[in-house]
């Protein structure tokens, strides 16, 4: 494969071939410029993702039961009042609950805006190299871990809430991840965000934390789970 | 109120917001797209227990909410004269804070590029699926889609672009 076939594949969007990832992984050049395109489908992605509108769901499922299916009968006003007072109390706890669980957390928040603001310049500041980055990880999560999990496309370190972080990017199932490794950094339980259609997941681990951003909430709390039975 | 079958309404809840943002690369304006995909879920619910594979649920919606799209362009366009899908622009009034110059550049991307790329952005279809969805051959598939990310490259390209990724070595 020649790096004009190689670049050509890649615009084409289709999942890395083992040809590919064979004259990625012995061309320099082509490795460069596949970890600037993983950066550009992010915002591709992004950029795709248009805001859904309020309340966007509930209309289509009401516009589905008043047009939908053959009519049924309708309970008595007595027991539909019931069924309204009781769906009322269930929709609100259920609604309270959902906004607690899903109250965005400000260093998960940071990892996101980290994503959003800092990561093409942390790139652009260049990786470090396998040895030293080995090195650096070991105290919160062993390199060949986070290489068990996905392909690294870039590792570096960068400055991060007043620490010395590490910045890892990477493709998990065709999926771009980021993950900021943050030793020294203890959180007490595991911590969430969205934001503009990005999500994020902070992972106490055993001497810092890792931050993962990525757009399938799914499959970071997916990794996020198996980062944290590894480290156990 | 009429019930809807539990496994439709996963099923729409599940692929809703896809199929907004599909529909709304396709309309560019929010309230068409929101139009579509109710009309388009209405038909789906009506035909969903012909659907013989529940796994191709999402790959039957998005192909849907396309027909009732193009369904609406030929009324609206037998209605009012004809609409040049091409030329449709955006009415997204909300600027995002991220992904601005992208999608700035995905408003002038022709529909031709704009749907297989979005069906596979948002909907994660291979091209085989999508010339399948979009009745034509793989080949084509690729040719619009690599088309469709160098136009977007070339567009969010200035001086010292990032995207513009260089020549070869």
């Amino acid at each position: 494969m020649t790096c004009l076939d190689f670049r050509r594949l890649l615009l084409t969007g289709e999942p890395e071939s083992a040809l590919m990832r064979a004259h990625r992984q012995q061309c320099p050049a082509c490795e460069a410029h596949a970890v600037e395109h993983a950066l550009f489908e992010r915002e591709l992605g992004l950029g795709l993702s248009v805001p859904v509108p309020l309340g966007f769901e509930e209309r289509l499922l009401d516009r589905l039961t008043v047009q939908g299916a053959p009519a049924q009968a309708l309970p008595n006003p007595g027991r539909r009042r019931m069924l309204v007072v009781a769906a009322t109390t269930v929709v609100t706890a259920g609604l309270g609950g959902m906004m607690w669980y899903r109250r965005d957390d400000p260093l998960a928040m940071d990892c996101i805006q980290f994503v959003m603001k800092e990561e093409a310049k942390s790139i652009m500041m260049g990786a470090m190299p396998r040895a030293e980055a080995v090195k650096a990880l070991a105290e919160v999560v062993p390199l060949q871990r986070i290489e068990q999990i996905g392909q690294i496309l870039h590792i570096g370190p960068c400055p991060f809430n007043g620490i010395t972080a590490y910045h890892v990017v990477m493709s998990v199932m065709q999926e771009k991840i980021t993950l900021l490794v943050m030793p020294g950094l203890m959180v007490s339980a595991r911590k969430r965000a969205g934001h503009d259609g990005l999500h994020a997941r902070v992972v106490p681990l055993r001497n810092g934390s890792v931050g993962m951003v990525g757009s399938n909430a799914g499959l970071l709390d997916n990794l996020a789970g198996v980062l944290r039975s590894q480290s156990t | 109120m009429k019930e809807v079958d539990p496994n439709f309404e996963s099923v729409a809840r599940a692929h809703a917001g896809d199929l907004f943002r599909f529909a709304f690369w396709l309309t560019r304006d929010r309230q068409q797209a929101e139009d579509v995909v109710q009309e388009a879920l209405l038909r789906g619910w009506r035909s969903y227990r012909g659907l013989r594979e529940p796994g191709a649920a999402k790959a039957w919606l998005f192909s849907i909410v396309r027909n009732e799209f193009y369904r609406t362009i030929s009324a609206n366009a037998r209605h009012a004269g004809h609409v040049d899908v091409a030329d449709l622009e955006i009415a997204d009034e909300r600027p995002p804070a991220f992904g601005l110059e992208i999608r700035d550049a995905l408003k002038t991307l022709p529909q031709t590029y704009a749907e297989p790329l979005a069906l596979q952005v948002l909907g994660g279809f291979s091209c085989a699926e999508i010339a399948e969805m979009l009745e034509t051959t793989e080949g084509a598939v690729m040719t619009r889609l690599t088309r469709a990310r160098q136009t977007l490259k070339r567009l969010v390209s200035a001086p010292g672009a990032r995207w513009s990724g260089g020549g070869l070595p």
